[in-house]
């Protein structure tokens, strides 16, 4: 399998449920999300759509150029949303429009590429601006990809857009625990939607740690309801028990498509077949190794 | 929208500066420097204020308000290019960006013309530098509203980018070269990205030529593909065709660059144009929105007005469904104004300083008729202050402060509103006091309104005296208690009206009807009345 053909895989994942947005989430930093981005990216090129392309999340313009995003390879009529200072002067772009958006890096702007080049991505800091970088995308695009942050992916709750989920050997010291975050990190994404006719308590905000052991403390049996999956503000055990216990259920679901490994880290490797398969087992999603481009069994 | 001497901060709250400034703000950023710049007429600039004021009221009048609304919708949206048109101006070389800014400025200073079109009240904003610099840019014009540095700029720059892409292509073709190359000796399909994996287990022999390895770990390498001879000489002609699109373009934003630079004067003459019609629009939507008209701007110290509207509480009244009682006046010195608690007072000296504060920004008033002259200072006194002040010293201490700071000022033409000044002393040396007030304020021939439930104060200072009309009847306590209910209750009954009186209301008991009416028990009340006519 080639990366294209991983991404032409999650391409039409994506299309098989009627997303035209794409979300790429990591469980770090330095998993392959922009790997993954890159091979959904070239596969919609190959196959011939319009893309849009966006980056959303906290990057910085104080991270260390080691640290820095890598730049995106563009091919002509991509449209992308950038800072506006982080345009290079060449090759020049078709400037679409200037936004009133910020980003870490300053004013945003959609632009069309023209001629193939080095680009950088850029996006708002907000759930709410991310909604309106996708509408834009999408108005001049048959498909939006976004290298996503967890915490925005709000932004695709109740909305048709897929998500993919990037984990990889810089997540955790070991496999199992890199497999055990991308579980948890799953289970907490894919919260079913609420079943309006069964009881329910309905969370206004985040649901924390302290609100669930007080539901099991009280053998809360009701559906417990919040907004939608990025306000169960748990991790780990707390989260771990809190789904084992409770009901929890949203108003507006997320909808995780596949889950992308890097088995390789700065720090460490993970044996990639086995890390591939051992994710795939444990988030019971298609899994794809964007270095090997390969899919686990 | 900038106060400077003619109010003190607590006299601008008070008389909801804040909320004027919100209600006529422009929408652009050509505007918004404008307005920041803008500052309130004194005397002896009667005839730019009515100019200013009568050009809004003409505005408001001859356009219709769909028409301004698309005005300020086009004024709205269009982005702010005077730092592109600055930074031409000297000499540097602008971006793709900047140009997309300069063409939408182009853009809507035309779709203000031709909106504006037919109508005399307003001149053309557009000039022979605007004009020329959107000749100039239609070039890059993409679609409706995209800009691109097109091959039609220059004849290089499409040479250019014509060998770019041929270059480009014999890489592709080249690399892809390569890369089938060294996937068929992996026995793969295809290579994989950037980096890609090579499991050792599934490796036939040695690496192949050209694949060099990243990183090893015990079951695989991390790998990479290097250029061999022919990519590399490859990659670096096109590195070096792009080194040339690059210049060749860097050289068409030289050249258009230049060109915003020629004519910076001009354009920044459009661009300060747009931020004042942005003011213009704003005002006449404003005075659209609440019916205001341009007072006749007096070198006498008056303020006058026929049917006058304190617009901040009527906008809330009408939130809730009631409706402000507009209000007549004439004020041309010193004056007492008495009447009922709840009556509306306060509410007289709000409209009278609301008034003459869009008076002073050259703005049309909330009035149906007016007389208001420009005054060098608007002060206000008494109730309202107390958040404003605080600190050890007791509220009359508080007030007596202020009222020196007002006197020592000494401002040319005064209008001072006072709200129950001096009401937490005796009512006896209240009295004088106040009585001492209104004399040095006929002394500096002010204009000033004296609220006050202090009687014979307007016979005891020799002023004139007005009053609001008060309870028609007393209304019959809510059965419920609720506040609501009393209030409306209330404003069924109340006169609001002003008019001016000859002798004291005396005796009118209202005080103790509203206390009636808001719950207070019968016994108590007898008790009130019975001791009023003692």
């Amino acid at each position: 399998m080639s990366p294209v053909r991983v991404g032409l895989e999650i391409l039409e994942l994506a299309r098989s449920i009627g997303a035209r947005t794409i979300f790429v989430v990591g469980t770090a930093r330095d998993v392959g999300k922009t790997t993954t981005l890159r091979a959904v990216y070239e596969a919609a090129c190959s196959a011939g759509t319009r893309t849009g392309l966006a980056s959303v999340g906290r990057d910085a313009p104080q991270q260390t150029r080691a640290r820095a995003k890598p730049r995106l390879w563009l091919r002509p009529q991509t449209v992308f949303a950038t800072a506006r200072a982080l345009l290079p002067s060449s090759p020049a772009v078709e400037i679409l429009q200037l936004s009133s958006l910020q980003s870490a890096a300053g004013a945003l702007l959609y632009a069309r590429v023209e001629a193939c080049g080095f680009y950088d991505l850029a996006g708002p800091p907000t759930a709410s601006g991310v909604r309106e970088v996708v509408d834009e995308l999408l108005a001049c695009s048959e498909i939006a990809i976004v290298d996503g942050a967890v915490d925005r992916v709000a932004a695709l709750a109740g909305s048709e857009g897929a998500i993919v989920v990037a984990t990889g050997a810089a997540t955790a010291t070991t496999e199992d625990e890199a497999v055990a975050e991308i579980a948890a990190l799953v289970t907490r994404l894919r919260i079913p939607a609420f079943e309006p006719q069964a009881q329910a308590v309905h969370v206004d905000g985040a649901l924390t740690a302290a609100d669930a052991a007080a539901f099991i403390a009280h053998g809360e049996t009701r559906q417990i309801v919040v907004r939608d999956p990025t306000q169960v503000a748990m991790s780990g055990r707390s989260a771990q028990e809190a789904f084992a216990k409770l009901t929890i259920r949203c108003r507006r679901p997320l909808r995780v498509v596949a889950a992308t490994v890097a088995s390789i880290g700065l720090e460490r490797n993970f044996e990639p077949v086995r890390f591939a398969n051992a994710v795939a087992r444990a988030t019971k999603l298609p899994t794809f190794d964007v270095y090997r481009s390969a899919q686990a069994a | 929208m900038k106060p400077l001497q003619l109010l003190d901060e607590s006299s601008a709250e008070i008389l909801a500066l804040g909320w004027l400034v919100k209600a006529v703000a422009p929408v652009s950023p050509y505007g918004e420097r404008c307005f920041e710049e803008l500052r309130a007429f004194r005397p002896g600039e009667e005839a730019a204020a009515q100019s200013r004021a009568d050009l809004i009221a003409e505005v408001a009048q001859s356009f219709d308000a769909g028409v301004l609304d698309a005005i300020a919708r086009a004024l709205a949206s269009a982005p702010d290019a005077a730092g592109a048109i600055a930074r031409a101006s000297l000499g540097e070389h602008l971006s793709d960006a900047s140009f997309f800014e300069l063409r939408a400025f182009c853009e809507t200073v035309d779709r203000i013309d031709e909106l504006s079109a037919g109508q005399s009240t307003l001149e053309k904003l557009s000039n022979e530098a605007v004009r020329a610099l959107r000749d100039s840019l239609a070039t890059g014009q993409q679609g409706q509203s995209a800009f691109y540095l097109a091959n039609a700029f220059d004849t290089e720059l499409a040479a250019a980018r014509t060998r770019l892409a041929r270059a480009q292509a014999e890489l592709d073709a080249l690399r892809g070269l390569e890369r089938e190359r060294a996937a068929h000796e992996l026995g793969r399909d295809e290579l994989g990205g950037d980096e890609f994996i090579v499991m050792r287990a599934e490796l036939r022999g040695t690496l192949p030529e050209g694949i060099r390895i990243v990183r090893e770990a015990p079951t695989y390498f991390l790998c990479t593909l290097d250029y061999g001879e022919t990519g590399l000489a490859a990659l670096e002609r096109r590195d070096a065709a792009a080194a040339a699109v690059a210049d060749a373009e860097e050289c068409v934003r030289q050249t258009l660059s230049a060109f915003v630079q020629r004519n910076a004067r001009g354009l920044l003459d459009v661009a300060n144009a747009v931020g004042q019609r942005d003011i213009v629009v704003a005002a006449a939507r404003f005075a659209q929105r609440y019916a205001c008209h341009p007072a006749s701007v007096s070198d006498e110290p008056v303020v006058a007005f026929e049917q006058a509207r304190f617009l901040p509480l009527e906008s809330e009244l009408a939130s809730v469904g009631r409706q402000f009682t507009p209000l007549d006046l004439e004020l041309d010195d010193a004056a007492v104004l008495t009447g009922p608690n709840m009556g509306g007072k306060s509410v007289c000296l709000l409209t009278c300083g609301f008034v003459a504060l869009c008076a002073a920004f050259g703005l049309p008033v909330p009035a149906a008729r007016a007389r208001i002259a420009l005054f060098d200072q608007i002060g206000w006194l008494g109730l309202g202050r107390e958040a404003h002040v605080g600190g050890l010293l007791s509220s009359f201490a508080q007030e007596v402060l202020i009222l020196k700071e007002i006197l020592l000022r000494n401002a040319g033409r005064l209008l001072i509103l006072v709200d129950e000044f001096a009401r937490t002393t005796t009512p006896h040396e209240g009295k004088a006091l106040c009585v001492a007030l209104l004399a040095r304020l006929r002394e500096r021939h002010a204009c000033a309104i004296l609220a006050t439930h202090l009687e014979g104060l307007a016979a005891a200072a020799g002023v004139r005296h007005f009053a609001v009309r008060g309870l028609r009847g007393i209304p019959e306590p809510s059965p419920t208690n609720d506040v609501r209910e009393v209030l409306a209750a209330l404003a069924a009954s109340m006169d609001y009206e002003v008019a001016e009186v000859s002798g004291e209301d005396s005796g009118r008991g209202d005080a103790i009807a509203l206390a009636a009416l808001l719950g207070i028990d019968g016994g108590f009340v007898e008790s009130a009345y019975r001791a009023l006519t003692q």
